[in-house]
Parts: structure tokens; C-alpha cells; sequence
């Protein structure tokens, strides 16, 4: 099998990524370009824009909400469950299970990690790296959307005839918290809906459903 | 201090130093903007007081049929000193005096002024005699 089948999953979302920040450039900047023309200026290149901080805002801002929603998804389903969800396991595997059910330390298998083999601070480690990573991924976008946002609203600020703030001003004002939860209450009605839909809906041959004749009580089953 | 680690450090002085120069070097193309505000309207040349303005400042001089070049004159803008320039994007906000001044940098304009003889008000936005 090729390269291209094997990664064709990581591949196409790259690709929809590259072209969504492509699309988000090109929109973002004819709408700065109107404003630019009403102040009676030229039009800004798009090498300007994509290095302005209103850019950087909006994409950091939904960067840090998508980084939040699976890190939250990855250390929540460790202990909540939802009965009947391919996203959720059995209610009586709640919790961070046993180093056999794991296949950690002493259980580990031949082809397991090494780190998963090492124990210790290592194998604590690499036993939560996804949500470590994920989390770290979070707070480094949400630290970026507040950098990017303090200067953006500053500009917007200095537009209106008003004083800057200091970033300490900015982490407290409505334009952060505004721009935070609009972003937040999108993924988690994402992730609640997938949740819930996967108990009753099928999507024939995706992991992210149960098998289309598995019944709806069947949890942590993927077809 | 191993040669490698020296090079890195001479970069990383070099671009802190890069970054300074250029924050200066923006900072100074507001300042110049507003200077030249106020030196034209000392000596009374309401047409380079004019030309520092942002063309949406000019207009809003204009009221009532008044040419920019001789309304500009009348506002009893003074200036004085620059200090405590601040800089975000396209955007600039400078003290010159008592008087305060907001910038705005357009492209292929430069830095023009967009509003000034601004005086603060406490939870609203500053109140200018020239505002665009």
C-alpha cells in the first residue's frame, strides 16, 4: 500500500486545512480591503494581512477551542461514560483501568511502546501523552489568541479614540472572553451531538460509528 | 563560550536589535506625521497642516463649506513635545504636549493623522477637535 492510501486520512484534512486558511486569508482580506477604501487608502497586500494580528486572532482563537474539545474528550471519557455511544466505553471500565487491561509495565506486549514497557515517570508520562499533548496544544493557542487579540483590539481601540489596554486588561476583557466562548460552545455542542447520535445513527464502514446492525445499547463498539 | 552557542547569541542579538529598530522606525513615521501637523499650523501653512491629515480627517474639517487649507488654521491646535507613543498594527495614539493625537497608517498614504486636540473622557472615547 502506498503512502498516499496509508496517510490519506491526516493527508486530506492537512489539505482541507491548507485550503480553509487559504479561503479564511483571501475572504479576510477583500473585507479589510473595503474598510482600507472607505478610509480613502490603497488596498493592503495579502502578505500584510496574513501578518496582521486580526489574522493571527482568528485563527488562533479557533485553534485553541478544537485543541480545548479533544483534550477535554480524551481525559473526560477516561471516567464519564454514555451507554450506547462508540465514543464512550462500558460503565464498569470507568477510571484509568489496570496496567494488564492497559498492557503496561510487566503486561506489555512485544510490539508495545517502549515507553509503555518502561514504567516509572516514562510510562506515567506516555500513559497520558495524547491529553498532555492536546492540552499543551491548548493552552499554547489560547496563549497566541490572547497575544494576537490584545494587539488587534488595541488597533481597534486606538480606531475609536481610545486608550490601549495591557495585556492583564485585555486577558479580562468582554473581546477575549467574547471571542473564547463563542468558540467553546460550538465544540462542545460538536462533541455532545456525535455523543448522542452515534447511540442511535450508523454510518456503514466509519470507526466513529458502531456497526450499522449493532444494537443502540451497544457501547464502545466501532465498526 | 563554544563558537556555535556565541553565533546563536550574536543572532539572537541581532534580531531583538532588528526588532527594536524597527519598532522605533515605525514609531517614528507617526511621530513625523504629527510633527509635521503642528509645525505647519505654527507657521500657518493650512495646506501641509491639511496634508498630514487622513483624507476622512480632511473632510470632516470641511464642515459648512470651509476649505481644509484655512479651517485647519482656526482649531487652535498647539502641540508640543512627542512622548508616550504607542503603536498596535495600523493604528497610533501619541501625546504632543497637553494635546493628544491618533494615527492611523494607510497604504501607499503613510502615517496621517486621524484625530487631534483630543482631550479624555473618563469611560468614552476622547473627545478631538479634528476627528475623522
Amino acid at each position: 500500500m502506498g503512502f498516499l492510501r496509508r496517510n490519506s486520512l491526516t493527508l486530506c484534512f492537512l489539505l482541507l486545512m491548507a485550503g480553509a486558511l487559504v479561503g479564511q486569508a483571501l475572504a479576510g482580506l477583500a473585507d479589510r480591503n473595503e474598510r482600507q477604501r472607505a478610509e480613502g487608502a490603497d488596498a493592503i497586500s495579502l502578505g500584510e494581512y496574513v501578518t496582521s494580528a486580526s489574522y493571527a486572532v482568528d485563527v488562533a482563537e479557533n485553534w485553541q477551542s478544537e485543541y480545548l474539545q479533544f483534550f477535554l474528550l480524551i481525559f473526560l471519557t477516561v471516567w464519564l461514560v454514555q451507554r450506547g455511544s462508540p465514543e464512550s466505553k462500558e460503565p464498569r471500565r470507568a477510571g484509568a483501568e489496570s496496567d494488564e487491561e492497559q498492557r503496561v509495565g510487566r503486561h506489555a506486549a512485544a510490539d508495545s511502546p517502549e515507553w509503555a514497557r518502561a514504567g516509572g515517570l516514562r510510562g506515567l508520562v506516555f500513559s497520558r501523552s495524547l491529553g498532555l499533548v492536546m492540552g499543551a496544544f491548548f493552552v499554547l493557542s489560547w496563549t497566541a489568541q490572547s497575544v494576537a487579540g490584545w494587539a488587534a483590539h488595541n488597533s481597534d481601540r486606538l480606531a475609536r479614540y481610545e486608550d490601549d489596554l495591557s495585556w492583564g486588561e485585555y486577558l479580562a476583557s468582554p473581546d477575549m472572553w467574547n471571542r473564547t466562548f463563542q468558540n467553546w460552545q460550538s465544540e462542545f455542542l460538536a462533541v455532545a451531538s456525535m455523543v448522542v447520535l452515534s447511540i442511535y445513527l450508523r454510518q456503514r464502514g466509519s470507526p466513529e460509528s458502531k456497526p450499522v446492525g449493532a444494537p443502540h445499547g451497544a457501547t464502545d463498539v466501532e465498526g | 563560550m563554544p563558537d556555535t552557542a556565541r553565533g546563536h547569541a550574536v543572532s539572537a542579538l541581532l534580531t531583538v536589535a532588528a526588532v527594536a529598530a524597527a519598532c522605533s522606525v515605525r514609531d517614528a513615521g507617526a511621530a513625523e506625521a504629527a510633527t509635521a501637523l503642528f509645525a505647519a499650523v505654527q507657521r500657518g501653512d493650512g495646506r501641509a497642516a491639511c496634508a498630514a491629515l487622513s483624507p476622512k480627517a480632511v473632510s470632516s474639517v470641511e464642515t459648512g463649506g470651509s476649505r481644509c487649507p484655512e479651517r485647519i488654521l482656526t482649531l487652535g491646535l498647539r502641540g508640543g513635545p512627542i512622548h508616550d507613543v504607542r503603536v498596535w498594527g495600523d493604528r497610533a495614539r501619541l501625546r504632543a504636549g497637553e494635546d493628544t493625537v491618533f494615527l492611523v497608517r494607510l497604504s501607499g498614504l503613510g502615517w496621517k493623522v486621524a484625530a487631534a486636540g483630543c482631550r479624555p473622557r473618563p469611560g468614552r472615547p476622547y473627545d478631538c477637535d479634528v476627528e475623522a
